[in-house]
């Protein structure tokens, strides 16, 4: 059991570690992965980074900001994060999320209910900071006794004690990457109170005010994206080259030739991949292509800059950097003259362009968006194309994203076609909008810096690769090949980070993948397996 | 005009105007991004697995349905039978089920004995509302001490909730804990607790104030009228905000669609004035949000 953590211990002690974890608390997995000794064991944080870098809160690091070098620049940080805190708590700031935040800010009951709905916090062995209301209870304090009138009086009696300095503020900083904005937690609160919400509005300050986020998401993030065009590096240029070499491999593969329209003006859809996919996964885009042309669709990719990039970083931490590129996809499409944007496996793309921006998007901007599952549904049961399901007869099991699942409620499409497809199809438990997140949400799984991979597949993570092991617990071992159907880019990059960490290919052999390639399989047309059936 | 008067004119002033003036507030807040969660209880069929419009081809060319009903097949359950803590946190359901429904019953006491007050004793009518209201204020008070009793030993023993609770918790529950039990100590010492209250009632109905009811009356109406005064300005004011919380953040899918009123609320949204310091945002407290969000910086 993890040693109790106060409220208050956030501002003692500075230069210390606040919490720490340890592998024997963590939450137990099924066999053969519940051998203490057999887990992977942590990268240390580095002399050179404990020295510079602000690393007190558990045994890892996420943001990486440099340590202040004097008591003054500690102090100027300090007012700038109360600053911040103060234009969130304005209309003209932060209309975006006033309202919700002014609920959650007042009328949370301190029940505790949401605790045990975190993945973290349960698989973590129940440590204090990594409880939903942990962070939200310090910057409720720290709001009842820094802004509210009369908080320097009345704070302690109402909010509770705490007390505000460059410690607190520094473990906050890191503390609000450490909630992967599931927001499983909301879900169970009687009152309606969203503590996820306040991780979200925490980073903003981090980022809007202090000009503070982790490097992936932000400088190598929303910013390259917004700057050349992805968040992978890859330029115009470079996409198009890439996706003619995957349409060369489709062929290759199947048998199916096609070519990937660019620019095409007029196109009904205007199908946007996260771009990591083209990368990462070049099977994913090649199997969108192949069904949209056996099924006759009238689409198009976009060869300008953002507009082959469906990520939007700026939904985990920043609502310019969201509306930024969320404006960028839109004017693209209406240059085009699209009627509609579809959106490819990729939950989080999914929310920040049809849920979060939607009323960002204002007159000719306000191109209509689709899921991809939606789409791919239609085409599936429309009959233009043959499926034997027969060729997808092993069992597969369904990963939920968060952001498409429990926060837009695309929940049946995709299990439809599985149901469909996939004769051996079953449920995780829980599953749709009750799913555990992957643990790489709000952009855990792109962040690997210092030690911070240990982090997110250690604890992060553990839920996640439980459930999946309890959902082919009939096949444990090896023998059989099965299949972890996960619709969502990100949470396939954390999928396969857990996988190589714990070697899951190797003694349960389950391999994970998209959709589209599952639909793919089952084609008539296509010769052979489309899925490869090797660890990548 | 006692103290006792007095102080409840004012207290159901105070509450009044406060409860109006936090509702318009929130009421008035700037149309908020969506951020919704499911199951959204309005979808018609799909809420039975958390489904939303999105499942829909062309969705935007698809007439919504909604079902308020089924907001109120969510909320009803919540609210009288603490459905949340029953599925997530039982070891705390049976005490809030019981502190939540003994204020109801308290709430729903107070009201019968003016309407028993009003309609008079005398009265087939009003003997009958004498009853019912006797028999709603026992069973409220008492369950009302033990639920709200259990709530305090609970947020005390367990490290869980003691370790995040300040002493507003503590303070809150005390307070609910003392209106409950002079409250029930009223109806223990048999001194007719309902035609105290309605005869207290009918005083300040119509404003011919006389003394103070004695004993442990007083004490209980003074608590009373003082947690109505403080209530308010507390986390208890749940009990409407839930409205908000619910209806107006958790199940708020309304489409952006072009021409609506939503739209026009979120143009004028997009003309506020931005200061935030972050470089990357550049903003200087005069530009606004829409010029923020359209320089994405990369022709520089």
């Amino acid at each position: 059991m993890p040693k109790h953590v106060k409220i208050t211990d956030i501002g003692k002690n500075p230069g210390q570690q606040l919490t720490h974890v340890n592998l024997a608390d963590l939450l137990p997995l099924p066999p053969p992965y519940d051998k203490l000794d057999e887990q992977p064991k942590w990268a240390k944080i580095k002399p050179e980074h404990k020295e510079k870098l602000e690393c007190t809160l558990d045994d890892t690091i996420a943001v990486g900001f440099p340590r202040p070098k004097t008591k003054e620049e500690e102090q100027e940080l300090v007012d700038k994060f109360l600053s911040g805190l103060e234009k969130l708590l304005t209309r003209e700031n932060n209309w975006t999320f006033l309202q919700p935040l002014l609920l959650t800010l007042e009328h949370c009951a301190k029940c505790q209910t949401c605790n045990d709905a975190c993945p973290i916090y349960t698989a973590s062995g129940k440590n204090d900071v990594y409880r939903p209301t942990y962070r939200s209870e310090v910057w409720r304090r720290i709001v009842g006794k820094y802004l509210k009138p009369g908080g320097k009086f009345f704070g302690k009696f109402t909010s509770g004690d705490i007390e505000l300095n460059w410690t607190t503020v520094s473990r906050l900083m890191e503390l609000s990457y450490r909630c992967t904005l599931c927001r499983r937690c909301a879900q169970t609160c009687p009152i309606g109170v969203d503590n996820g919400l306040i991780t979200h509005e925490l980073r903003k300050v981090f980022s809007q005010e202090m000009g503070i986020a982790p490097r992936e998401i932000h400088e190598k993030g929303s910013v390259q994206q917004l700057t050349v065009g992805s968040s992978t590096g890859m330029t115009p240029l470079v996409v198009k080259d890439n996706i003619e070499f995957i349409d060369e491999d489709m062929y290759d593969r199947t048998g199916i030739k096609y070519e990937t329209p660019w620019d095409k003006k007029g196109a009904d859809i205007l199908l946007i991949h996260n771009a990591g996919e083209i990368l990462a996964w070049p099977e994913n885009p090649g199997a969108f292509a192949i069904i949209l042309e056996a099924a006759g669709m009238s689409w198009t990719m976009s060869s300008e800059k953002v507009g082959y990039d469906g990520i939007n970083y700026g939904l985990w931490y920043d609502d310019f950097q969201l509306a930024r590129v969320a404006l960028k996809h839109a004017e693209i499409a209406k240059k085009l003259g699209v009627k509609k944007i579809v959106m490819g496996e990729c939950g989080h793309a999914h929310k920040a362009i049809q849920v979060i921006a939607d009323r960002v998007y204002q007159g000719e901007y306000n191109i209509p968006r689709e899921s991809a599952m939606t789409l791919l549904e239609d085409i599936v049961f429309s009959g233009k194309i043959k499926f034997d399901p027969a060729k997808n007869d092993f069992p597969v099991t369904l990963h939920d994203p968060c952001n498409m699942v429990r926060l837009m409620g695309i929940v049946e499409p995709q299990r439809r076609i599985l149901r469909y497809l996939c004769p051996q199809f079953r449920e995780m438990t829980p599953h749709g909008v009750e799913n555990y997140c992957c643990g790489g949400g709000s952009g855990f799984a792109i962040m690997s810096g210092h030690n911070f991979q240990d982090w997110r597949l250690s604890v992060s993570g553990r839920m996640k690769l439980k459930q999946v092991l309890e959902a082919f617990d009939d096949y444990p071992g090896p023998e059989q090949k099965k299949y972890l159907c996960a619709p969502c880019s990100n949470c396939k990059g954390q999928l396969r980070d857990l996988f190589g960490y714990y070697n899951v290919w190797e003694k349960s052999r389950i391999q994970y993948g998209g959709l589209v390639e599952l639909i793919v399989n089952a084609m008539v047309d296509v010769k052979g397996e489309f899925i490869e059936w090797e660890f990548h | 005009m006692t103290y006792l008067h007095i102080l409840t004119y004012a207290s159901v002033a105070v509450f009044v105007v406060a409860i109006v003036v936090r509702a318009v507030r929130l009421a008035t807040t700037p149309v908020h991004l969506r951020w919704e969660l499911y199951p959204v209880a309005h979808e018609k069929d799909r809420v039975r697995y958390g489904g939303s419009y999105f499942e829909e081809l062309d969705w935007w060319t698809k007439k919504r349905e909604k079902s308020m009903l089924g907001e109120l097949k969510v909320m009803i359950p919540e609210i009288l039978l603490q459905k949340g803590l029953w599925e997530n946190n039982r070891s705390m359901w049976l005490w809030s089920l019981l502190m939540h429904n003994g204020l109801y019953l308290v709430i729903g006491f107070a009201g019968l004995a003016i309407i028993g007050a009003l309609a008079g004793t005398a009265t087939e009518f009003g003997s009958l509302i004498k009853q019912v209201a006797y028999i709603v204020g026992l069973i409220g008070y008492i369950i009302g001490v033990i639920g709200t009793a259990g709530l305090f030993v609970l947020r005390i023993g367990s490290y869980r909730l003691r370790s995040f609770s300040p002493p507003v918790a503590y303070f809150n529950l005390l307070f609910l804990l003392a209106l409950f039990a002079t409250g029930t100590y009223l109806f223990a010492v048999g001194n007719e607790p309902v035609d105290a209250i309605a005869g207290f009632a009918h005083e300040l109905i119509t404003f011919s104030p006389n003394a103070v009811p004695a004993g442990i009356g007083g004490l209980h109406l003074t608590i009373a009228m003082l947690f109505v005064l403080y209530l308010p300005f507390t986390h208890m004011t749940h009990f409407f905000t839930k409205y908000f919380t619910y209806h107006a953040v958790r199940w708020n899918d309304e489409p952006n669609l072009p021409g609506s009123k939503l739209e026009k609320a979120i143009q004028r949204q997009l003309g506020y004035p931005v200061s935030w310091a972050a470089p990357h945002l550049k903003a200087d407290g005069k530009k606004n949000w829409a010029d923020i969000a359209l320089d994405t910086g990369e022709d520089k």
